[in-house]
């Protein structure tokens, strides 16, 4: 029994997302009238789920990330200036596929900053990603404040078509569970969240490790800004803000531990699509954007004392153990 | 090289300790932690070191599976002249350590500490991935038969473990690649009566198994117990590496304290 508790608490958001699912679409019947209505929930969670991929893996690592919205935005406004043909862009390549390839290098570019910082020079994640969060959302706004557009048709398409881009979006989720699972990377990733002076004295590569999480997290973060930016067909100036909380949130819920070393991607796709569910019912509810946005503050308070209940439970289990 | 040369360099290899430490000094700025230190490690042997604190031990400890590096001297393992930049190497020579934090991660299950950074895989070419059927089947075999720990399931989180097995789990990971030395660093220093008992029972079985032994120990009742050489230090200088049943307790305790032979 003590055993199938942690295991409980673990997988804990597939019993909340059906509980949920469930009331959502009593309260809101058109939440799921028909598949297309399912198909928008999960099409409008896609960027929301690449950053939650970017920070769960940040997670896992024990690490986090401030800076994955701020990535997005800019790498994508960066690279929607290089490509795009409106009056204010630079105009310099039109080819789409430059510009993909463009836009992930700038997120892994500055992942990679990122990463060698806090592994090289062994600055606080936490001042390193928000410092980061500050540079590049000032650096976004200092190059545009308007409108990036006319934007390469197949630079757009993959965030564009909601088929493409929920596919892209469990792909790149089953990809990464594999990863984590069947890869020495992917389990190094776990031993340094567990303990990093540990999976050290047994040979893993931690700095290698940190940088790599942390690359991964800045092109997971730009591939959020490509799919953003499909999904309007340009790039706002305020594109991908606010958007790392709700994303240590949907982490969270899922079950990824915020001191790292536990949980399974699997469960952050879930909490991706209970703040999916959750959001849509709030908009199809006509409730205004800011009372959405406490709503999300709401579900993070949530995740937290739910992340609060579940180490207590592990605690208690622990002491059981140990008496 | 001549087949005669060959086979003097074999027979030569052959009749050499497993680990010899030759005039090894290691300094850490104007501190000299280990000043002139020879000694040599027989063939499946259980050695203690022993020294107060501030004596050397862990220094040597750290020298020996490549932690530090020495200032000067040379290790030998089996007469071939080595030089361990970081654990990895000493752990190619078979030098294994159990640290006496354990190094253990406690989210990850038993059989992933055990194999943690040298799972083993399968796949096709340079597409290989972890076999977890192979790993847990690999880990159990390791707990039942070399440790004869069957109770210990190789699924289960360490952080549910007791003390003396998660002793066990360490000294498990130090014995999954075939080690020629273990090196345990006080391995019972935080265990209960009956925990420190498995510890033991178990370092009697590495021995049997025809592992050598390193034990770096404060307690003294386990030294005689355990070891069949005591290598003694003081101050960084090596006093003697006696035969256990040679001295005596109250001996070893003036040896350590004064650094002197009685």
């Amino acid at each position: 029994m003590e055993r199938l508790v942690p295991l409980f608490l673990e997988h804990m958001i597939w019993p909340i997302l059906l509980v949920t699912l469930i009331v959502g679409g009593l309260l809101v019947p058109q939440l799921f009238r028909n598949v297309r209505s399912f198909e928008l929930v999960l099409y409008s969670s896609v960027p929301l789920g690449l950053l939650v991929l970017a920070e769960s893996i940040c997670l896992l690592s024990g690490h986090f990330d401030l800076s994955i919205g701020a990535i997005a935005g800019f790498s994508a406004v960066f690279t929607g200036l290089f490509i795009g043909g409106c009056t204010t862009c630079w105009g310099i390549a039109g080819d789409p596929f430059v510009g993909i390839g463009m836009i992930l290098l700038v997120g892994g570019l500055i992942g990679l900053v990122n990463g060698v910082m806090i592994a090289k020079f062994n600055v606080n994640p936490f001042l390193q990603t928000l410092a980061f969060l500050i540079i590049f959302s000032g650096a976004k706004t200092a190059l545009t404040t308007r409108p990036v557009g006319d934007l390469p048709e197949a630079y757009l398409f993959l965030g564009r078509n909601s088929v493409y881009a929920i596919g892209l979006m469990v792909a790149v989720f089953i990809l990464f569970a594999f990863i984590m699972r069947y890869t020495t990377f992917g389990q190094a990733v776990y031993a340094v969240g567990s303990s990093e002076k540990s999976a050290r004295a047994v040979g893993v590569n931690t700095d290698r490790i940190i940088i790599a999480v942390y690359v991964i997290s800045g092109v997971l973060a730009a591939l959020a800004g490509l799919m953003l930016t499909g999904y309007t067909t340009i790039v706002p100036p305020d594109i991908a803000e606010n958007m790392v909380f709700p994303a240590f949130a949907a982490a969270v819920i899922g079950g990824v531990s915020l001191f790292g070393g536990r949980g399974r991607i699997s469960g952050a796709l879930g909490g991706v699509l209970l703040l999916g569910v959750v959001q849509s019912a709030l908009q199809l509810s006509g409730i205004e954007a800011a009372q959405i946005e406490m709503a999300e503050g709401m579900v993070l308070l949530i995740a937290i004392l739910l992340y609060n209940f579940k180490e207590d439970i592990r605690g208690r289990i622990l002491a059981g153990e140990a008496s | 090289m001549s087949t005669m040369e060959q086979d003097e360099t074999v027979e030569a290899t052959e009749s050499a300790p497993p680990i010899r430490v030759q005039n090894v000094d290691k300094h850490f700025a104007r501190i000299v932690a280990l000043d002139d230190v020879s000694f040599d490690i027989e063939e499946n042997e259980v050695l203690a070191m022993v020294g107060d604190n501030g004596a050397g031990k862990s220094t040597l400890m750290n020298v020996l599976c490549g932690v530090h590096k020495p200032t000067n001297g040379q290790l030998y393992v089996y007469g071939e002249p080595v030089e361990f930049s970081n654990p990895d190497d000493a752990r190619r020579y078979g030098i294994e350590t159990v640290y006496q934090d354990l190094a253990l991660m406690d989210d990850l299950d038993v059989a992933t500490n055990i194999y943690m950074d040298q799972f083993p895989t399968r796949g096709i070419g340079p597409a290989q991935f972890i076999d977890w059927d192979e790993t847990y089947r690999r880990a159990s075999g390791l707990l039942k038969d070399t440790l004869d720990r069957p109770d210990i399931d190789p699924h289960t989180e360490v952080e549910f473990l007791s003390g003396g097995q998660r002793q066990l789990v360490a000294i498990a990971r130090a014995l999954a690649f075939d080690p020629k030395l273990v090196i345990l660093d006080e391995p019972t220093s935080a265990l209960s009566v009956e925990a420190t008992e498995l510890v033991h029972e178990t370092v009697r079985r590495l021995k049997a198994e025809g592992i050598t032994v390193v034990i770096v120990s404060h307690s003294l009742d386990e030294i005689f117990g355990l070891a069949d050489r005591i290598a003694v230090l003081y101050h960084g200088s090596l006093v003697d590496v006696a035969q256990t049943d040679e001295v005596t307790q109250d001996e070893l305790k003036t040896m350590m304290s004064t650094g002197q032979r009685p």
